[in-house]
């Protein structure tokens, strides 16, 4: 059963909006007092997703949360736009393959970074990705 | 400029129509506010007094009126705009003169919380006049519809006031951009650049291309750059640092990073991203010294004597 302790949702749409998401989201793990590595990490990974967000589908928005099991503190980021959707999903989760010229890392590098992961996409409606990072043991 | 404000602001007939909803300024309002029309001019002299009279009497807003002439001028304009409250329209022509309002104390740093109390003392006199003139009924059926087209005209002077910040950030952040890439020769041929702050596509571009200027100058053959000041090194930062760094190899010199936390090694290799085409050091130390061993130099502690 897990807990959210606090919610905050904010907009994607211009490039400086990265900033103000990874931001809110390492203040979120610094708060929830997530070690330096899991900090880094949560913080990269919202960097990715949002990106992927702007990019991908121009625009869209994430819901962070503090979430708690009843012994442990996390952070979760709830991105959702109504973009065209991942063609192949497989292919993206793989990495290394990129379909706007970069490195294609950034979902495959999400998933790895984070503890929990989940993606739902469908064609000409949308995708909705969910990371979570905990505490460590 | 007003009209930039409008775009700014995303001011449209849509927003218009859905502000005038919220605000409740209807037609009948606009219809009554056109009859009040002789009522106002007879009293714009009177309010425009007992509003300045608030303004000079207080000394941070009286220091906003140097002299005679600015308060004559200001008048003028102050009984031209109140008036235009009862022009009875209220469409995209009367919001782009609003939005002057707002830009104008902007520009001369009168703050909202001024514009604001100076509106109320504003009411309160046209609320007595009001009175005065007609009877209650009527007298409060107009107040409301003067209270809707001032709180309407208020929020449009807010909106400015908050775009035209917003252009002053923008501003500062491209002055910001600007200082932001510095290029510094630490010995013959070697440079260091240290990074400091968010890296988005613009400033990685300004970054390569800075550098990459500097390298040919300089005729370098190591470039040293820091990141210990860059908060996070995600897929996108990683990627301008490896294209800046083919860039600088195909000019004959080589890039050394420095700066990287074990936190940031950490996310990079989980990232699955490849830096093994830069010579890498934890911190920026290291990598003058990696530098300088390179170039087949060494720095000599004096104490023990010279030869390493």
């Amino acid at each position: 059963m897990i807990d959210v302790v606090a919610q905050y949702r904010l907009e994607i749409q211009i490039e400086d909006d990265i900033v103000i998401v990874r931001r809110k989201a390492r203040q979120l793990a610094q708060a929830r007092k997530l070690d330096p590595f899991a900090t880094a990490a949560i913080t990269t990974a919202v960097s990715e997703l949002t990106r992927n967000v702007l990019v991908h589908a121009g625009g869209g928005s994430v819901v962070l949360e503090e979430i708690s099991d009843g012994e442990r503190y996390g952070v979760r980021a709830t991105f959702e736009d109504h973009g065209p959707g991942i063609a192949n999903l497989e292919l993206a989760l793989a990495g290394g393959h990129s379909t706007s010229k970069t490195m294609g890392l950034g979902l495959s590098g999400s998933k790895r970074l984070a503890d929990r992961f989940e993606v739902k996409t469908e064609k000409g409606v949308g995708t909705t990705v969910r990371i979570e990072k905990w505490q460590g043991l | 400029m007003h009209a930039r404000y409008l775009r700014t602001l995303k001011f449209d007939e849509l927003e218009l129509a859905s502000r005038r909803t919220f605000f409740r300024v209807t037609d009948e309002d606009l219809a009554r506010l056109a009859s009040l029309r002789s009522f106002a001019e007879k009293h714009t002299e009177a309010i425009v007094e007992a509003f300045y009279e608030l303004l000079l009497g207080h000394p941070e807003t009286a220091k906003f009126f140097s002299d005679e002439l600015a308060v004559k001028h200001v008048k003028k304009l102050q009984r031209d705009y109140f008036l235009q409250l009862f022009d009875g329209r209220c469409d995209l022509a009367y919001v782009e003169n609003r939005l002057r309002v707002g830009a104008a104390h902007e520009r001369i740093g009168l703050a909202p919380k001024w514009y604001l109390g100076a509106y109320r003392r504003y009411l309160e006199v046209v609320r007595e006049q009001l009175f005065k003139t007609f009877p209650s009924d009527e007298a409060r059926a107009s107040m409301e519809s003067i209270t809707r087209i001032v709180f309407f005209d208020m929020s449009i002077a807010i909106d400015t006031y908050i775009a035209a910040n917003l252009e002053t950030i923008g501003r500062h952040q491209l002055a910001i951009r600007e200082l932001s890439t510095p290029v510094i020769r630490v010995h013959e041929r070697i440079l260091l650049m240290p990074l400091i702050g968010t890296i988005d596509s613009l400033r990685a571009n300004q970054i390569m291309d800075a550098l990459l200027l500097r390298v040919v100058e300089e005729q370098a053959r190591f470039v040293i750059v820091d990141i210990a000041g860059v908060p996070v090194v995600d897929t996108k930062v990683a990627d301008s640092l490896l294209k800046t760094t083919a860039a600088v190899r195909m000019l004959g010199a080589q890039v050394i990073l420095t700066g990287i936390s074990a936190p940031i090694a950490r996310t990079l290799v989980q990232l699955g991203v490849d830096v093994s085409s830069m010579h890498t050091c934890a911190r920026l130390q290291e990598g003058i010294e990696l530098a300088l061993q390179l170039a087949g130099k060494v720095i000599v502690d004096r104490e023990k004597g010279g030869a390493p």
